[in-house]
């Protein structure tokens, strides 16, 4: 600000292009960085349908998938068997990877993914309580969980509102639901006969394998119209992180718009369980991560889903087929992440977004 | 760089006055002595109620005089007392734990639980009793203890690396991802041996029931030096709340005393819930209530908080004895039940003081 | 083009009592207003509920005619622009990114970033003297350097009326009078209308064309500086017994306290 009366309009111009080149390679880094992992979620897609004791080929396994061929063994084991539950794996860690990053931006917390605040153990609740107290189908199941979810999101909405929501209060009011939640929760296994205890706490982990069909389709077709919706909204929450008054000073319709980003990341979150179960952590790391590899050059918001997604295939195909025993794939979830996540912590530097 | 940025985001003259912190030393030292006084009822009520009333003639007989033969003098000397002693000391230092922790972090998501402290402790207790068939409390108390010093060490250690140490942010994300890994392993065993999940889900739902000394005289020394260090750190607990640069210009050296700070935290949440099992309502929610009764000064609120744990564990714990006619109700669902709707309700009802 | 910005009996508050009572007031068109008080005298309030930031507990503000509320609010920000007192910078943000922001209300569902969102995100780091700063992330500048990306962002947003609140913290005496010489220009050169919040009585009565003084949520007095400041009314609305006397390089008024230490005792002439 050496003279700024002096300001021409070259300068200007210089600016301009500085500018212009600057986001440039910015949205060039975004861009390879969220291609990547896309090229590897797709390619981790394709393996969790070739292992197994039917082994089959990438091309066979794609060909399989968008009907190119047809070789009715192979078909049977690909699309009957294999493909149900790796769209799953993919579906469900694209919705959880968004909404837990929208969480977090929204809340401004990077530990305010829905596992935290209190919506996932809604629908922890509501899924045990089904399964133990009314014995009920899988299918059930998911409803309840859905339901779950949903109200309790509800509920933290409602009683943080006073005059408007804050971040902060919302977080609080979330641990509260929470705990209340969990120790209901914790109630209902602690006195159940150890059978439904031990039915309950595998939901309660989570697996890919338990969607079934109409889970399934529900998200995808939830996941077709909010993906695209949390793009367009994207430009909002880009003012929210700014704080309300100067979201508000720019005109944004603070209020408005935080309900409309949280209710799309709810029910992202909340069918994605209903449909596989909570996986633990699979919202709360995703974010970070992505965050990390795209640095300073843009929101992530696309790149957070491809990262979920990524985790939710790697735990797939660890838990089917690395581990001796074949396990829930939310056992894996956390394990997977993890130690990534605390990679990037330990090596990224302060320029980028190392915390 | 903060990480409570999820500050309230009203921030004009006339909105901070809603915390007391203008409340005078006068006030704040009579409220001392109320909890003192409330707290010393509450331990008298907890020894003698249950489910074989005593009186107080009968107390003091068993410890003056005691007779073998007499159940109800056993059932305090060997039963009451030493569970009413175990509620108080691992109280304070699970509320200790959780404000040190969100003092540290500056989040008011920061508990024990989220430090990794209780899935440590799980991992390490499902997996002695899978590895080494141990069984029973005194036995797996000491595996807990090691595992929450073991997850602590690891999030304190990933944190610290890098130019600037253990970041707010750091220290947040690494917590999750430890825990991510921990639950990974303990839900991994408790999936695949049954005896593992019988134990697990007593022991994660919190208790103090069944303390004898054993669990007492093995833990408490540990808790009470941690105390000691909790209620000393309020200064540098104020220090680092005003920000790592704020803090050194006030001549801190802040490595040294987040490491002090880590330490105590390790000790306290480590013994704490090895006695126990994971309570984390006490130290997530009691530090909050102890600032919207005293303000943010870190002196008040560690003594505040190290008088309303107690308080609240042993009342959830006799409420818990009295009220499910035979059996009895594990203190963490009692907490989580009644607990958390009157956090819900002060959270509501003030504007908390933001960490 | 010419804008209407006054509140009539205006009230505002947070908690029970109001900050701000009753209160009448009118933003010269055209002109450098700057607001000055003690703390605490509801001078911000007074800002924020200009910026409809706050909801009016009575009475309503103006802008060109029409009530503030009954306005949507991107309409208002394309004409009238804030900087808060404390903005939240999302972690790791670059400078370039945060004063494109600005542009927020310019854009729409269908009309995304444009050439001229990149002239207006230029033009305004430029002035500020930020443009070489631009793909730096704001965590990695000085805090004189990050109010002035600050303020970027705020010009970014390129409204007629730019309402400040207190945008001099953090910085040292040479930017602070770079910040208020730029707004000067802005004023004067694309007849920008200007709000402050100051603290530096000084410096508000040189560059204030327009001054309001408050005291407990009132306006004390308003006017030309040099109408309007005497030690009487610094003395009323500051509680602070000093001098006032013309300032060496613009003639306006200058603050000289009164403390109580180094106060010669008068000599005898």
């Amino acid at each position: 600000m050496a003279t700024p009366t002096l300001v021409q309009d070259t300068d200007v111009e210089h600016a301009v292009g500085t500018i212009q080149r600057g986001r440039v390679v910015r949205k060039g880094r975004v861009l390879g960085v969220t291609t990547a992992l896309a090229l590897l979620a797709f390619a981790l897609f394709v393996a969790t349908m070739m292992v197994g004791s039917f082994p089959v080929t990438p091309w066979e396994v794609i060909a399989s998938t968008f009907r190119l061929g047809s070789d009715p063994s192979v078909d049977f084991v690909v699309r009957d068997l294999r493909l149900p539950v790796a769209t799953t794996a993919l579906a469900v860690g694209l919705a959880m990877g968004v909404s837990g990053l929208v969480f977090q931006k929204l809340l401004a917390n990077p530990l305010a993914s829905p596992d935290f605040v209190g919506i996932s153990s809604g629908a922890g609740l509501a899924a045990v309580g089904s399964i133990i107290l009314l014995n009920v189908s899988a299918m059930f199941v998911s409803v309840a969980a859905l339901g779950g979810a949903l109200v309790a999101a509800l509920l933290i909405y409602l009683l943080a509102w006073r005059d408007g929501i804050t971040g902060y209060r919302f977080i609080l009011i979330g641990i509260g639901v929470s705990e209340l939640m969990v120790a209901l929760t914790g109630y209902l296994i602690a006195r159940a006969d150890i059978f439904e205890a031990r039915e309950a706490m595998t939901w309660l982990v989570g697996s890919v394998g338990n969607a079934g069909p109409t889970q399934l389709r529900i998200l995808l077709v939830a996941l077709a119209v909010l993906l695209p919706l949390t793009l367009v909204l994207n430009r909002h929450l880009d003012v929210l992180e700014l704080g309300d008054d100067a979201a508000k000073a720019l005109g944004a319709n603070v209020e408005r718009m935080r309900l409309v980003l949280l209710a799309v990341a709810v029910v992202l979150v909340a069918l994605a369980t209903a449909a596989a179960g909570p996986l633990p952590f699979v919202a709360l790391i995703a974010g970070p991560i992505a965050v990390r590899l795209i640095g300073a050059n843009g929101s992530g918001l696309v790149a957070a889903a491809f990262v979920g997604a990524l985790i939710v295939l790697v735990a797939d195909l660890v838990a089917q087929h690395v581990v001796p025993v074949e396990l829930p794939t939310g056992v894996v979830t956390g394990a997977i992440g993890a130690p990534y996540l605390i990679w990037l912590l330990a090596t990224v530097n302060r320029e980028g977004r190392g915390g | 760089m903060t990480l409570a940025h999820a500050r309230s985001t009203s921030p004009a003259p006339g909105s901070g006055v809603a915390a007391p912190s203008h409340r005078h030393g006068g006030g704040l030292a009579a409220g001392l002595v109320v909890l003192v006084g409330v707290l010393a009822v509450v331990a008298f009520v907890s020894v003698t109620l249950g489910t074989r009333d005593v009186g107080l003639a009968t107390i003091w007989k068993a410890f003056t005089d005691f007779d073998p033969d007499n159940t109800s003098e056993t059932v305090i000397r060997e039963l009451r007392v030493p569970r009413t002693l175990v509620g108080l000391v691992a109280g304070m230092s699970l509320g200790l734990a959780g404000a040190i922790l969100q003092g540290v972090t500056r989040n008011p998501l920061a508990d024990p639980g989220i430090m990794g402290i209780n899935t440590g402790a799980s991992a390490f207790i499902v997996v002695s009793i899978m590895v080494l068939g141990v069984q029973g409390l005194g036995t797996y108390i000491w595996f807990g203890f090691l595992g929450a010093a073991v997850a602590i060490f690891v999030v304190y250690g990933v944190a610290s690396f890098g130019r600037e140490g253990a970041t707010p942010v750091k220290l947040a994300l690494a917590g999750a991802a430890v825990t991510a890994g921990f639950y990974s392993v303990t839900t991994g065993v408790v999936m695949t041996n049954v005896d593992a999940l019988n134990e697990l889900r007593f022991w994660q739902v919190g208790s103090i029931a069944g303390r004898y000394w054993p669990v007492f005289t093995q833990t408490a020394p540990f808790m009470a030096v941690g105390v000691a260090v909790a209620l000393f750190s309020g200064r540098a607990l104020n220090g680092l709340s005003l920000g790592d640069d704020m803090a050194v210009a006030l001549g801190q050296r802040i490595r040294l005393t987040r490491s002090i700070m880590f330490v105590s935290v390790a000790v306290l949440a480590g013994a704490a819930t090895a006695a126990c099992g994971p309570i984390v309502f006490i130290g997530l929610v009691v530090p909050h209530v102890a600032r919207a009764l005293c303000g943010p000064d870190y002196r008040w609120v560690m003594v505040y908080t190290a008088l309303l744990s107690p308080i609240i564990l042993l009342s959830a714990d006799i409420i818990g004895r009295v009220s499910a006619g035979d059996g009895e109700l594990q203190v963490g669902v009692v907490l989580g039940v009644l607990g958390a709707p009157a956090f819900i309700a002060l959270v509501r009802r003030r504007d908390l003081a933001e960490l | 083009m010419t804008h209407e910005l006054r509140a009539e009996d205006l009230s505002l508050g947070y908690g029970p009592q109001d900050v701000v009572s009753h209160l009448d007031v009118e933003i010269p068109d055209g002109k450098i207003t700057v607001i000055v008080g003690a703390n605490a005298c509801g001078k911000s309030t007074l800002l924020r509920g200009l910026a409809r930031l706050l909801a009016p507990r009575t009475g309503s503000v103006i802008l060109d005619g029409k009530r503030v509320q009954d306005l949507r609010s991107v309409e208002v920000a394309r004409v009238l622009g804030l900087l808060p007192q404390t903005p939240v910078a999302p972690d790791g943000i670059t400078v370039a990114d945060l004063v494109g922001r600005g542009r927020y209300p310019h854009q729409s569902w269908f009309r995304r970033w444009s050439a001229e969102d990149d002239a207006a995100v230029a033009a305004a780091m430029e002035s500020t003297g930020t443009a070489e700063l631009a793909d730096r992330p704001l965590s990695a500048l000085s805090g004189g350097q990050r109010q002035r990306v600050w303020v970027a962002m705020a010009l970014a947003q390129d409204t007629d009326l730019v309402l400040l609140d207190e945008p001099t913290t953090y910085l040292d005496i040479n930017h602070q009078v770079e910040l208020l010489d730029l707004l000067t220009d802005l004023n004067r050169r694309h007849a920008k209308t200007i709000v402050l919040v100051l603290h530096d009585l000084n410096l508000a009565c040189r560059y204030a064309d327009h001054i309001i003084a408050m005291k407990a949520g009132a306006i004390i007095r308003e006017g030309a500086p040099i109408d309007v400041i005497d030690a009487a009314v610094v003395t009323e609305v500051f509680g602070l017994p000093c001098e006032v006397l013309p300032d060496p390089v613009s003639r306006t008024p200058m603050i000289v306290p009164r403390g109580r230490h180094h106060v010669p005792v008068p000599e005898s002439v």
